[in-house]
């Protein structure tokens, strides 16, 4: 087995660092959960913010105002491809609707979602 | 014509039962126009969930509705009625929507759902009953005649009464078990649950249908078109349940999990945007099906839609 370039110990991190680069660039979905993971905050723009945009992590936060100024600046097109990606409305459900009430849809059943996912139908009052 | 009563059951979990009697419920309505009951009579409440969404569960059950307080009434020594607890309407596919709102019904689904409550209601009545020196058959014996007696009104009204059992034999399941004309049985192209179908199927034999040979469809769903999963469901149809009624192989995808995703109680989609690569297999599923009980009944059901 023939043996590989002899590198220092920099040149291979720089190589690791080098890919993961090249992989955050192509995949903001990717970008948006290491980022996440240490801790920060990104704002994303143009594709990028429909790709990375999740709306149950930000509806989950309960920032109506932060949820709305995210999706309110996307394009109607983006809001629908949201929409339909996350399986929270069909092409029924979208057909006819402005931006606002795309953008009022997205957070109403995000936020429904979220809610009876972290919700339990074992409560004290439910006998 | 009287509803027929079919129970889509196995005590294999995860094998499907939820998704083929939602699937089969579309299906009848749509290319049927079949006016179609689900009962859903496991507590996991999934089909209840593909139908009316997490929050419509709740929602039925705070307004009153749901084999839960069917349970209740039971307990409370009440006249046996079911129509006070059933939603009369289930539909997610827009067409049969919009020809209701047209006044020109085309098959319909209603539902009497289930909530996680319903096992905890099971067990203080198991443990009321047992203290009685009651015993779990009786105790199945006695709802069986309770939910018949419950149930008989209804049946004019409908085409068919699908039942999703729970996967395991509790005597409420055994009620449900004890009402049905037909049983579907779901399982996948896999060892264990070839197993647990053949376990499944002669208990039912023994102790619930012992003509179940006749009354019994078969759907084997498979993850992957893999020659060890060909031959599983060879065996099954050709060694272990030779006798039986076989629907078309069901595939396991990322479209059946989509479609039984209701985005929300007023999101409608039609029925190629729902089931989209598997629309071909929900209209296979509803013919197949429609086959057996011609062959069971005599009664040929009429197309609606192609």
């Amino acid at each position: 087995m023939a043996e590989g370039p002899r590198l220092s110990a920099v040149d291979y991190i720089d190589r690791f660092f080098d890919e993961l680069r090249v992989e955050i660039r192509a995949n903001p979905k990717l970008a948006a959960r290491l980022v996440r993971a240490l801790g920060g905050n990104v704002v994303f723009e143009n594709e990028a913010k429909t790709e990375a945009a999740n709306p149950y992590a930000l509806a989950a936060e309960g920032d109506s105002v932060r949820f709305h100024s995210v999706f309110g600046s996307m394009k109607i097109t983006e809001i629908r491809r949201v929409l339909r990606d996350n399986n929270l409305a069909t092409r029924v459900d979208i057909a006819g609707k402005n931006q606002q009430q795309l953008v009022d849809m997205l957070y109403s059943r995000a936020s429904r979602k979220v809610s009876e996912r972290k919700g339990t139908l074992f409560g004290a009052d439910r006998t | 014509m009287v509803a027929l009563t079919a129970a889509v059951a196995n005590l294999k979990g995860g094998v499907g039962k939820s998704t083929t009697t939602v699937m089969l419920a579309d299906g009848l309505s749509y290319f049927y126009g079949m006016n179609v009951l689900v009962i859903d009579l496991d507590p996991q409440a999934n089909s209840s969930q593909m139908l009316l969404t997490e929050e419509g569960v709740q929602a039925a059950l705070d307004q009153g509705k749901g084999a839960h307080h069917l349970l209740a009434s039971f307990v409370d020594g009440a006249a046996p009625s079911a129509a006070p607890y059933i939603l009369p309407n289930a539909v997610t596919l827009e067409e049969l929507r919009l020809a209701e709102a047209q006044d020109r019904r085309l098959g319909w689904i209603s539902s009497l759902p289930a909530h996680p409550q319903l096992r905890l209601r099971e067990l203080s009545l198991e443990e009321e009953w047992y203290g009685k020196s009651g015993t779990p058959t009786t105790l199945a014996s006695a709802l069986s005649d309770y939910f018949r007696e419950a149930f008989l009104p209804l049946l004019p009204l409908y085409d068919i009464i699908l039942m999703d059992c729970p996967p395991h034999l509790s005597p409420l399941a055994r009620a449900g078990l004890a009402l049905a004309d037909a049983f579907i049985t779901p399982t996948i192209a896999d060892s264990v649950s070839t197993w647990g179908t053949k376990q499944f199927s002669e208990w039912v034999s023994r102790f619930i249908a012992t003509d179940l040979a006749s009354r019994h469809f078969v759907l084997v769903a498979r993850f992957r078109d893999t020659r060890y999963a060909r031959q599983i469901a060879s065996d099954l149809r050709e060694i272990y349940l030779k006798d039986r009624w076989f629907g078309p192989s069901i595939p396991e995808s990322v479209h059946v999990l989509n479609a039984m995703d209701r985005a929300a109680m007023d999101s409608y989609n039609t029925m190629r945007g729902k089931y989209s690569g598997v629309t071909g297999d929900v209209r296979r599923l509803a013919e197949r099906f429609s086959d057996f009980m011609t062959q069971r009944t005599g009664v040929t059901w009429q197309k609606v839609r192609d």
